[in-house]
């Protein structure tokens, strides 16, 4: 009986690693064969017979650093994308705190209103848009593509962090206030600790958002001064050369990497923050 | 250091009546215990005090100020929550720390006291985890010890001991009467548990579906009580109490016949004695019955009757036997007879 018990258990735990094996691998594999696009000349891929043993080649990698301002446009996405996701933080963490914890009139109303603007077609606003950030003189500006993808981004930050609050229990704050605590310390030593992996998981997909908008960041920038990885990709598809493959798939893979890095430094929380809502206690 | 009144409170959400009508003077230095089932408004009239909850009526004055516009923050009471509350992101000493930190306490003070309230509650070596890697019973205790690291003018309790074992309890019961007379702060407790209300309190405040029912001493809750909620609620087994009819002195219910009660009470009544002041008699008694059960608990014997389709608690000697369904009779102490009118449960005086 045992040890009938004990072999299934072990026959069960196979077969668990191997169907997240064959899921990893399943997630990987794109991942890998771009990487592997990227890393060989360019010949070589648009070649219709099948190649076994490929060749290694930098071609790409020189030419998007060299011939192309690559790091500037590397530096363009982060810094538009972190500078965009602090300006969520600062601006959804004291929305969703008044629409979890205070009662007036239309709240609920009010934080609906917020999420719906989500709902909107994007290309409804791209020309209202255009026009407002040229007469601010914004145009073709990182100042620009911060203040776009935070305000893409800000309905549903503002509403992931607003389920972690309301996830936190009422007494907690009560404690707060009659330990002579007031609202701003709260928010700051009570509250934000609590919430800390919901923070970190707006967060993370607020950056996955940003690094894959096109349509606005194309709007925006016209020279390379604005120009981010996701609308550098772009670049390689058109022109005299035609399609530069190679170079495509090694900028797409570059723009991947950070977030992934992000994602499994921070996994810990990440995974108790999409599942910390669902559960209470 | 501050006496409280609460003067025609009430509050209401909508429909749903948390608490109806309380008046309560507590005195500066009093320590006064609620009681009374679940539900019944304690938490709510408690939080009213800590100024978590505005009254949707009446006045909370703490020495002669009314409080009802006053923050939470600006009435220095020190509360023990119900669930605790604890800070998760702090360690334990953390969490009893907050207090002193807000109320600027100075800073050279903090692990001194930190380190006295630990120990009140024998938590000194839990000081440094997070609440989530303690039991509820320390969990509890932590949050006990945040409440009284300092001296705030009100205590505020909500059964702040119902997660310990019973020694422990008994030890912490102990604790807390030390650190109120010690101190000389106002308390308000919250409890269900009546040794913890008898043995506690300066005044026990009885309460029932948002309303006082009485106000008193422990002997007075006990050997008084004001209506049959309080008679049913206090004592363990709490009081018997039988329905039946008064007619110029003689009390009459099927079983029942007592002789010799003020003939002022005529009319529908329910009569009611606590099982301590019923003496298994030979017959003749007030009482006659058939046994329904025995329960010998060393120090005395548990008793059952039951008449007719009632069931009478008796506590008798404790070398009492008897068989099942065998003829029993008992007798009244006739100066612990209480007389209740049954429609409205109001005591007859
Ligand atoms: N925020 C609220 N909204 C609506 N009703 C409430 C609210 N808080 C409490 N109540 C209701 O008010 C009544 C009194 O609640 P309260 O918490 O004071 O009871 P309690 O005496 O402390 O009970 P327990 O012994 O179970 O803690 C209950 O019927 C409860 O459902
Ligand atoms: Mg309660």
């Amino acid at each position: 009986m045992a040890s009938a018990r004990k072999r299934s258990r072990g026959e069960s735990l196979a077969l668990r690693y191997a169907i997240l094996g064959a899921w990893a691998l399943f997630c990987l594999v794109p991942v890998l064969w771009f990487l592997s696009i990227g890393l060989r000349p360019r010949i070589e891929i648009i070649t219709p017979q099948p190649i076994y043993f490929p060749t290694f080649s930098l071609d790409a990698w020189h030419m998007i650093w060299e011939d192309w301002p690559m790091g500037k446009y590397l530096r363009n996405s982060v810094l538009a994308i972190i500078g965009s996701v602090i300006i969520d933080l600062i601006l959804a963490i004291p929305a969703a705190y008044s629409l979890s914890r205070f009662e007036y009139k239309g709240r609920d109303d009010i934080g609906f209103y917020i999420l719906s603007t989500r709902m909107m077609a994007p290309a409804i606003v791209a020309v209202p848009i255009f026009f407002l950030f040229r007469n601010f003189g914004l145009l073709d500006t990182i100042w620009a593509l911060m203040l776009i993808y935070a305000a893409i981004n800000l309905s549903f930050v503002t509403w992931i962090i607003r389920s972690y609050m309301l996830d936190i229990p009422k007494e907690l704050e009560d404690a707060a206030k009659t330990d002579g605590a007031g609202e701003l310390r709260i928010l700051w030593e009570i509250i934000i600790p609590a919430i800390l992996p919901g923070i970190i998981t707006a967060s993370v997909i607020a950056m996955i958002f940003a690094i894959n908008e096109f349509l606005f960041t194309l709007l925006i920038a016209s020279t390379p001064d604005a120009y981010t990885m996701s609308v550098a990709l772009a670049n390689f598809t058109g022109g005299s050369d035609g399609v530069i493959y190679n170079a495509i798939a090694l900028v797409a893979f570059l723009a991947f990497l950070p977030v992934f890095l992000v994602v499994v430094l921070i996994q810990k929380h990440l995974s108790r923050g999409l599942t910390m809502g669902a559960v209470k206690g | 250091m501050a006496r409280i009144q609460l003067n025609n409170i009430q509050k209401r959400w909508g429909a749903i009546w948390g608490v109806r009508d309380v008046n309560l003077d507590i005195a500066d230095e009093e320590f006064v215990v609620f009681l009374g089932p679940s539900g019944c408004g304690k938490t709510t009239t408690m939080r009213m005090i800590a100024g978590l909850e505005e009254p949707s009526e009446g006045e909370i004055v703490m020495d002669s100020e009314v409080m009802n516009e006053i923050d939470a923050r600006d009435r220095d009471v020190a509360m023990v929550f119900q669930g605790y509350a604890l800070y998760p992101n702090m360690t334990i000493y953390e969490n009893i720390r907050f207090p002193l930190r807000m109320r600027g306490v100075p800073k050279e003070q903090h692990d001194t006291l930190i380190k006295r309230a630990a120990g009140l509650v024998e938590l000194t070596d839990y000081l440094d985890r997070k609440p989530s890697a303690l039991s509820g019973g320390q969990r509890q205790r932590a949050a006990l010890a945040r409440a009284i690291v300092r001296q705030p003018h009100v205590f505020l309790m909500d059964e702040p001991l119902s997660n310990l074992d019973a020694k422990l309890r008994q030890h912490m019961r102990v604790q807390i009467k030390h650190i109120q007379r010690e101190l000389k702060i106002t308390t308000v407790y919250v409890t269900h548990d009546q040794i913890e209300a008898m043995t506690l309190a300066d005044r026990i405040v009885i309460m029932d579906k948002g309303a006082i029912q009485q106000i008193g001493t422990p002997d007075e809750i006990y050997n008084d009580p004001a209506n049959t909620f309080v008679a049913n609620f206090i004592g363990a087994p709490p009081m018997n109490l039988i329905a039946g009819v008064m007619e110029q002195g003689t009390f009459t219910a099927p079983g029942v016949r007592v002789d010799g009660l003020p003939a002022k009470h005529d009319g529908k009544v329910t009569l009611g004695v606590r099982p301590e002041d019923c003496t298994v008699t030979a017959d003749g008694g007030h009482l006659s019955g058939s046994v329904y059960g025995v329960e010998p608990t060393g120090d005395m014997t548990y008793l059952t009757i039951k008449v007719g389709d009632k069931l009478i608690e008796v506590k008798a000697h404790r070398d009492y036997r008897a068989d099942l369904n065998s003829d029993a009779s008992v007798g009244f102490d006739p100066k612990r007879i209480y007389i209740f009118d049954t429609a409205s449960g109001q005591r007859l005086r």
